[in-house]
Order: structure tokens, then sequence, then C-alpha cells
């Protein structure tokens, strides 16, 4: 049975994502520093180049990737490795291989390695009366090692997001009992020990600055309060493109990256924001879609882990910005500048409407 | 047909349980920004406003200070502050060996500088810091020049306060300085300000100060001005203007001139302080003492070395002496002969016998002169300063009698209000209790009717409690200020209109303490025994106060300040603070008084021999370059003093 053609594309999908990529150069249109024309037009190219890299990826047969997952994996290791080597240091972490005319951060498409990586394995080893611990080893060590990996550079953020995904991912599956109280012990076990041992004093201070403001004024309390003033005098209106005081005047720091979503509330009030989230929220759900209406758990798992990368991305920066989750670093896909973020955000979505694509063909 | 249609619905479940965790989180992050920017639009709006708006202190002129005669003591000029600003500077070795020889900088003047300038403070290093104060013109191109090279340095002209007349009068007018952290809490002061320390420049600097102006205006997140955009809508809502009011202008009561013929009459003496009265109206028309300091270094630039000098200097220029208190000796016996005579035990005209000791108690108490002074009455024992004559008054009147009139005459209290001024002490029976080893003893009632003891007073009390017996029983309130214009005359351009003249005078108008509630016969009694006390041919001890003008009335005091061993007294053998306290307290003329006097030589040797003839010497240039307050040209008969 062939569908027609045009079933082939995932409309809703197709806009959404559209209109998003579109509110983001517009946004990062006239934002101070880096040249304001020069960010919105860098976005706009690396939008183009991901489009490029989507429409490849969507065109590739889905059990060739299911073959191709190990050597991504590894290549994303590798690569992981090598940033600890002879990245370029800013700010004090080492996240990103420099190539001259541009950067690239291996942690952004590392997530989808691991996805392609998690999938493959899951389907690979199918367990239809629940996954035992021991089941579970092999899949902690695939997700542990680029954890680790980035954990070293440090990146508290991107290691957060991997276990996110994966715990998404693994939320597909049923697991025996015995491993869901298990894996609950010793998450509660570690905790004071991640928290001691673990964590960095940086870290540690953003998570008390959430809880009492006052914590720590000069430093990550810093942006989170500015965050919290550009959103607020936003009011319902916003104070209109590029007339913000927070962001113009240059109160608010990283607001072309990180806080961009501040940016936005500034200037397009609750309007605006409320719209941005219901575009993700619409992208988010039709992805689900997909990974419901996939042809099999390879499928269903690939969807499901692009949906829980854009999902806890746009949960963490959001609530970031909003002050009710720590400061983590943690990009807004498409809105947030950056090209390594924007490439693999098309490549995940190139992946859904693969296994969009594909979902009649047996 | 999808896998999941044969049967696995337990992954459709977890699907549908995961796209409701995504829906409840979206929801929660909708209603916390429809929080942020609707219930809390208001607050954070003008945490944003706060964030870009900056006020700037506009400063007023502060008013200038005159003397009774409209010469200058204190005024603005233009000086030149040096800042450094950290971040700017692009070689911090070569900046601080280049300033070094230029603000000739010591060991750690050079490790200041270089704290300053190495901070790694992120904000602190982006701030333009005052380093030098008031530099010398002469410096100002070579730093410049510096600063050229090296970065970071800059000259800002800003207004500087100047005093005309260096050290003469420095304590009662004053100079500025920086506030302190208590005044910067209870004042509305800028942390850059000044303020007036001492003196006039400290009462009256609410006067001279004037009021602050403001200007509010839009910043960027660095502090810069910003006009365009999104800055010219929030400059509708923050700019403001405020103007300052400019100071206003005083002028004291002080006559500059007599001031300094004051201060040069102390010459050949370290350290003690001299008060000119009008007895008349309680004007103060000059206040000496010294050493003094110069006001000019002190609100400019104080060099560690010379604010070292300061401090090390043993005979303390920053106290002002006028209004500390001190042993007043023999100038006591006129609160002695008020009392006596008031309460009845004492007549005037009758001889009582003051010989050279006194045994009282198991002591023997002690007249100056060994020999003693046979029988004498007032005049006599006022003019030889008989010690026992006065005991005897002491005794029979008791400690506490004694106290009520010196308190009447002001002793003891608190007159002008300035540089730190002393009350004094006047002792009573229950003061001895409290304070003194071994209690109250009677023989304290004698040594207190002879000034010693525990009574303690300051020259300005002096000339007050001297004025008051000069104008026959008004306790004047003494002043300083004479008049305050209601507009600065740095503002008036050309003389004053009309209607600025009714503005411009605020006069002050003598107050009264009291009227001594005491006969004034028995007033008249001591101004003549004062007068005899100089003028007496015979006897007086205060001869050499007499000027060859006309009359003084006054009296000499040596006021011991360590019990002396016999053997020990030779005075060049004496440590200087085991000197005797010199004083001479007078007015004159006699007949009219327009002038007190008191010359107080802290540790200066002898009232007779070296305070009276400081006294002869004021009093004389005062009538030949000031003001003839001696009626010279009518006939009156002078006596001449001249004995031995």
């Amino acid at each position: 049975m062939s569908e027609p053609g045009m079933s082939r594309l995932h409309w809703v999908l197709l806009l959404s994502s559209s209109l998003l990529c579109v509110v983001s150069v517009w946004n990062l249109d006239a934002t101070t520093g880096l040249g304001a024309m020069g960010v919105a037009r860098a976005q706009g190219i690396w939008l183009g180049v991901g489009l490029l890299s989507a429409l490849v990826i969507s065109s590739i047969e889905y059990h060739t990737l299911k073959r191709l997952a190990p050597g991504l994996y590894l290549g994303a290791v590798v690569s992981l490795g090598l940033v600890l080597v002879i990245g370029k240091t800013v700010n004090g972490s080492r996240r990103w291989l420099d190539f001259g005319a541009f950067t690239v951060q291996p942690s952004e498409p590392a997530k989808v390695a691991l996805i392609l990586a998690l999938a493959a394995w899951l389907a690979q080893h199918p367990r239809p009366r629940g996954y035992t611990i021991s089941d579970l080893v092999p899949i902690a060590i695939i997700m542990g090692i680029p954890m680790a990996l980035i954990f070293k550079e440090p990146d508290l953020g991107h290691t957060l997001m991997i276990g996110f995904i994966g715990a998404s991912m693994m939320s597909y599956e049923r697991m025996r009992r015995k491993t869901v109280v298990g894996g609950l012990i010793l998450g509660v076990i570690s905790a004071p020990f991640v928290w001691l041992f673990v964590l960095k004093e940086y870290q540690k201070e953003r998570i008390l600055t959430l809880i009492d403001g006052n914590v720590d004024q000069l430093g990550a309390g810093w942006q989170s309060r500015q965050a919290e003033i550009a959103v607020g005098s936003g009011g319902v209106f916003g104070r209109g493109h590029g007339l913000g005081s927070q962001v113009a005047g240059g109160f608010l720091p990283e607001n072309h990256t990180d806080f961009v979503f501040a940016k936005l509330c500034e200037e397009q009030g609750l309007l605006g924001g409320s719209l941005v989230l219901l575009l993700y929220l619409t992208l988010i759900m039709s992805i689900l879609y997909t990974a419901y209406t996939a042809r099999d758990r390879f499928g269903s798992l690939i969807c499901l882990g692009v949906a829980s990368f854009l999902f806890w991305h746009v949960l963490m920066n959001v609530g970031m910005v909003l002050n009710i989750l720590p400061v983590t670093g943690v990009t807004l896909p498409f809105m947030s500048y950056g090209g390594s973020s924007v490439v693999t955000s098309c490549i995940g979505l190139g992946l859904v409407f693969n296994v969009h694509a594909r979902r009649h063909v047996f | 047909m999808t896998y999941l249609d044969s049967g696995q619905s337990t992954h459709t479940l977890r699907l549908f349980r995961f796209g409701v965790l995504v829906l409840v989180a979206f929801i929660m992050l909708i209603l916390r920004l429809g929080h942020l920017q609707v219930a809390q639009h208001q607050r954070l709006s003008e945490a944003a406003s706060a964030n870009y708006t900056k006020v700037e202190r506009l400063f007023g002129n502060r008013g200038t200070i005159y003397d009774r005669k409209g010469r200058i003591l204190a005024t603005n000029r233009v000086g030149f502050d040096l800042y450094v600003t950290p971040s700017k500077v692009r070689d911090v070795n070569s900046l601080v060996s280049s300033l070094t020889p230029i603000l000739e900088l010591d060991q750690l003047g050079q490790l200041e500088l270089r704290e300053i300038l190495m901070t790694s403070d992120r904000s602190e290093r982006r701030v333009a810091t005052r380093i030098v104060r008031d530099l010398p013109q002469d410096q100002v191109a070579r730093i410049e020049e510096v600063g050229a090279r090296f970065g970071g340095v800059s000259v800002e002209v800003k207004r500087q306060r100047t005093y005309p007349y260096g050290e003469i009068g420095a304590h009662l007018i004053g100079y500025l300085g920086r506030p302190t952290a208590r005044e910067l809490t209870s004042r509305t002061l800028a942390p850059d300000e000044m303020v007036g320390r001492f003196g006039a420049e400290r009462l009256y600097d609410e006067v001279l100060r004037g009021e602050h102006g403001l200007r509010r205006f839009v910043v960027d997140a660095r502090g810069r001005p910003q006009h365009e955009g999104w800055a010219q809508i929030a400059s509708e809502k923050v700019s403001a203007l405020q103007v300052p009011t400019p100071g206003r202008d005083i002028y004291l009561s002080v006559d500059i001139e007599a001031q300094t013929l004051a201060y040069q009459a102390l010459d050949g003496y370290e350290s003690g302080s001299v008060v000119l009265m009008d007895p008349r109206t309680g004007e103060l028309i000059a206040s000496v003492s010294k050493p003094s300091f110069d006001p000019n270094i002190w609100s400019g630039r104080l060099t560690a070395k010379a604010k070292r000098e300061i401090d090390e200097n043993p005979y303390h220029p920053m106290l002002d002496k006028s209004v500390k208190s001190y042993f007043p000796g023999s100038l006591y016996k006129v609160v002695t002969a008020i009392a006596a005579m008031e309460e009845g035990i004492l007549d005037p005209e009758q001889p009582i016998e003051s010989p050279g000791a006194y045994e009282y108690g198991n002591r023997i108490f002690h007249c100056h002169k060994r020999s003693g002074h046979g029988h004498v009455d007032l005049n006599g024992a006022m003019a030889a300063s008989a010690d026992v004559y006065f005991y005897k008054l002491g005794e029979r009147m008791g400690i506490d009698t004694l106290a009520v009139y010196g308190g009447l005459f002001g002793f003891g209290e608190r007159l002008l209000g300035i540089n730190g001024e002393s009350k004094g002490v006047v002792p009573t029976r229950a003061y001895h209790e409290e304070h003194s080893r071994g209690g109250f003893q009677h023989g304290l009632s004698l040594s207190s009717a002879i000034g010693q003891g525990a009574v303690r007073t300051s020259p300005l009390q002096m000339a007050v409690a001297f004025s008051a017996l000069a104008n026959h029983g008004v306790v004047y309130r003494p002043h300083l200020l004479l008049e305050s214009s209601a507009v600065s005359s740095q503002l008036l351009e050309g003389p004053p209109t009309e209607g600025e003249s009714q503005l411009i005078a605020e006069r002050y108008v003598p107050q009264v303490i009291r009227r001594l509630p005491t006969a004034s016969s028995n007033i008249q009694r001591v101004r003549r025994a004062l007068e005899r006390a100089v003028h007496d041919p015979k006897r007086a001890t205060g001869y050499r106060a007499a000027p060859s003008y006309g009359r003084v009335a006054g009296k000499t005091g040596t006021a011991q300040v360590k019990t002396i061993v016999r053997g020990y007294r030779r005075l060049k053998e004496q440590r200087w603070e085991h000197r005797d306290h010199a004083w001479f307290a007078g007015f004159a003329p006699y007949e009219s008084p327009k002038l007190s006097v008191v010359v107080f030589l802290e540790h200066g040797g002898s009232g007779g021999k070296d305070a009276a003839p400081v006294a002869r010497k004021i009093l004389e240039r005062y009538q030949e370059d000031i003001d003839p307050i001696f009626d010279v040209g009518n006939g009156l008969e002078l006596t001449a003093n001249r004995r031995r």
C-alpha cells in the first residue's frame, strides 16, 4: 500500500518549525553586541545549513541509520574527547573545536548521536517483560561515557540534557519493578554525594540562588535577576522591537544566546512570549504524534528522543529565564544564536521527518 | 498500520504520559510568564528603570566668610584634582614610577597608588578614583603628559576652598574635611562632598552650604548617557534637572587685623590663647589659639608628612585652647570677692590680715608671697593678689556657695559650642565626693577660692566673666556671627538692587544669658579693685599690663599645675609641663570699657611677668592700628605706671 506523496510531509511540524525559524531571525535582529545585523544574518545562514542537513537526513533510509548509529556514536565520543584535549576555552570551560571560520560545539551533535545509538540499542534488545538491572548496565555505559566527557568540560547543562533525554527514552520501555525501585534508591543515596563532591561551587551557587535570590547578587544571581526584570518589564504587549531597556541598554548579558527568550519577552510581551511557547508546544506534540504513528520501535524511539531533546531544552532554558529553574547554560533550540545548536536541532527535525515519511512502508 | 496497533498499548500509554508531562510543564511556564508580566509588571518595570536611571548631584557654590570689615577669610577658587581609572592604565609600573617624583610619593604613597591601580574588582577598575586633591599648577602639565603616555590619568577642575590668611584665625574660621561615616548617614551628603570642621565653617555649615541640585538622566549598562531609541522613551519619564541654590555669605564679628596682632603678641611663647571681646555686646573680636595650623593644607592636599608633623607637635596645634579649660588661679578671686560681698561676709573696706601662710585643719596653705601682705582691704588684696585674704573668704563661705556665683558668671557652662568646647569645672562638695580621691575635704573650699583645687575655666569663659564686670553685670552670650546674607554675593551681578538689599542682611542680635543678680555697688567695688590691680603704684601685680594710653582694669593669675617642692622653683630647671600657667584678664578703658582682653600662656610662667606684658602690647597696638578705644586727646590724666 502506498500513500500519496503529499502525506509524506509532516505539515504541522513543517509549519511550526518554519515559523519558529522566522521568529528566531526576526528576534535576533537589533540585538546588541556582535554587530547587530551580523547576528541575524549569521543565524539565517546557519538555519540554511541546518535546512540542508535536515533534507539530507530525511532522505536516508533509516535502517541505514540504524547501521550507522554505532559509528556516529563513536565519532561523537571521539570528538568529545578531542575537545577536552585541544578544545578552545571560553569563560573557563572547554567546549568548542575551532575550525577557523567557525567553531563547533561537539556536545550538541552528540545528543543526536546518542539518540540514534540508544534507539538502535533498545530496538536490538527488546525486553517485553521489562528491563532488569543487568540490562541497564550497557545502557548506562552508552549514556555515561558522553555524560562524563561533557561534565569534564565542564558543562553541567548538557550533561543533564543527555541524562534527561536518555531517561525520557527509557520511560518508553517497561522496566522490572526491582529496577525502578533500585534506581530510585540509587538516586536518593547518590544525591548528597553529588552535592558534596561532584558539583562545583558555582553550580551549587546557581541552585541556591534559585531558592534565595539574595545569595549571589553579583554572579549567577545577577543574570537571573536581570532576565526576570527584562521579562517582567515587557508587560502584556511588550516594549517594542529593539526598544527594551534591559537588552538595548546592555543590562542583560547573553541576550542573544542563553537569555534570548528574555529579549523576546521584553520586546513582545506576554503575547509574544506565550505565542512562541505555544509554537514549541505544537512542535513537540507533533513529534510525539509521529512517535505514535511510527512504523517500528526504532522510529518511535528516535522521535521520542528528539521530542525530549527539544522539550528539556525549552523547559530548562525558559525556566532559567523566568527564574524558576537554576541557571544551567542550556540553549533555546532555533531561537538561541549558535550554529551548533541550530544545525543539531534541524538534524533532529530531519530525523523526525524521516520517520514520518516512512511510517507506512513495510 | 503501525506496530503499535498490534496491541502494544503500553507504549501508547507511555507516549501519552510523556505528552501530558510536556503539556503540564508548558502550562506552568506560561503561568509563570503571566505572573511576571502581569502581576509583577509594575515592580519589575521599576527595577528596570532603576537600572538605567542615574542621578548626578549638582553642588551649589559655598558661601564666602568675611570678617567684620568685609575682608575675605574663606572663599572658593579653582583647584585641580588628580583621578586615575585603573582599567585604562596601560603600564602600571611605569605610571607609578613616573608619578612618584612629581607627586613626591613616599614608600607608603607608592604602595597605596599601586593597590588602587591593581584592584581586581571589576566595577572598581572602571571608575575614576581621586588620588590627590588640589594639585599645584606646575604639576598639572607634567602629570597630563604622564597620563598621555601611560593612560588612565585625568585632571579634573574642582572648586577649592581657600583661606587667604592661612593659619591666622584657623580655629575660628575652620576648614573643610571629608565627612565621617556617621555624618554620611545622618545627613544627606555625597561621599565626595566636604563638610565644615572647626569654627565658623562647621558652626554655620548649613548656611554656607546652600542646597544641592540634581540631574537625572538615562544611562546604559556601562553608565554612558543614552538618548536614542529606547532611551528616548525612557528619558521622557526620567529626565529631571534641579538647579542648586548657592550658599549664603556670612560676616563674622572677628576683626582679622586684631586677630593677627593678638597672634603675633604671643611670640616667644609656644602655646597659649588670647580672647578679645566687646563687653557691650558679647561679640568676639579675636580668638587666638597657638600654635595654629594652615587650613589651606587641611582643606586641600594634606601630605602624610604634614599630618605626622602636626600629630607629633607636643603643643597640639589642632586644639582650640580658647575653649579648653585650665586652672585659672588668681583670676577666680573676682568670683570669690563678689560672692563674699553678696553673702554679707565681706566688708570691702575692712582690712583683714593676710600673712604668708595660713593654718587650716592639719595643713598649711601658703600665699605666693612668703612674707605675706599684712592687713589689706579688698583693693589691696586684689592688687597684691593676697591669697590668705581669699582663703579666709572661702573658708567662711564654703565651696558650694562659691560654686553658685561661679555658675552665675558662666563658668562650668558651654557658651559658644565650637571646637570641642570644654564646660570647665566649678566644683561643689558633691563634685569632690564623686571625683576626688578622699572625697570632699574642707581645705578644698580654700583652694577653690583662689582658683586652684579642681576649678577649671577656659579663656573664653574668662572673657565673658570679665566682660560682665566691665559692663556692670550683663553676662552676654559670646558670638561669632555678625550677619549672613540672604543671597550669595557671588551670584549678584553688580551692586544689589533695592529688592535684593532688603533680603541681604540677617543681622545677629546680642543675646543675654543673664544679668548678675548682684548689687551693682558690689560689682563696682570689684571693678575698682581690678583697676587698682593694674594701677596701684605700690602693690599692683598687673602693672606691666598698663598701656600708655589709658587705664585698664584687670587681674594677673599664676596657676599652679604641680606642687612645687622647695628648691625646684627655678623656672629654667622645670619641665615645660610642670610650669605654672600664666593668665591676665581685664578690660579697657576702665571708665567705659570697649574691649575685654584675656591672655593665657600655657605653662607660660608668671601672670605678672609674662601674661601682663602681652596684654599691654595688644592694647597698645589695638589703639594704634585697629580702633582707638582710649580717648587720648581729652586731657585725662594718665597715670604713668613705672615701678622699680
